[in-house]
């Protein structure tokens, strides 16, 4: 009994310790990756974003968008089912709940 | 480690933005939802009252009876 009290004094610091490191290294690369990709436009980027809707409804226009490859359009319909996805990400922080309205 | 991605300002415009309208339509459908769902069950709690007193009235009628055979 003495023995493995005396065992879990030792090896739970040891733990807590492997565990902290593990995280701390895991939150710095999510970090390194947050800080350039999921940070909000600036408002010098807003000119940038309506150039490129602006191109986007001119390629509609012109129907150049028939140009483009299958899978630069795959592509394209993948990051558009990503960004309405956030919709719904909006929709459950609003509603307090992940399927359907709280009663 | 593979340098992160330079995202495109419009897709981080359009997420931010689809995120923000996503929770000004759940917090307008739920203001829209929550008086309805109280008087449907402002609703349900009367329309169960009936059927509650008629058993009740069961019951008790039941009790009476039932007085008599064991005496």
């Amino acid at each position: 009994m003495a023995q493995f009290v005396h065992n879990l004094t030792e090896e739970v610091p040891a733990l807590v310790n492997a565990a902290v490191i593990y995280s701390k290294t895991r939150l710095a690369t999510f970090w390194y990756y947050t800080k350039v990709e999921l940070i909000p436009p600036t408002p010098a980027e807003i000119p940038t974003a309506i150039q490129s809707l602006k191109k986007i409804i001119n390629s509609a226009k012109t129907s150049s968008f028939k140009q483009l490859t299958v899978k630069e359009a795959l592509l394209n319909g993948l990051v558009a089912t990503e960004v309405w996805m956030w919709f719904y990400v909006g929709e459950i922080i609003a509603k307090h709940g992940i399927i359907g309205y709280d009663v | 480690m593979v340098p992160p991605v330079q995202v495109s300002p419009l897709i981080k415009l359009g997420r931010y933005s689809a995120l923000f309208l996503g929770i000004a339509y759940g917090a307008k459908r739920y203001s829209f939802l929550k008086p309805r769902e109280e008087e449907e069950r402002r609703l349900a709690a009367e329309a169960k009252k009936k059927p509650d007193e008629q058993k009740r009235i069961e019951r008790e009628l039941a009790e009476a009876q039932e007085d008599t055979i064991l005496k």
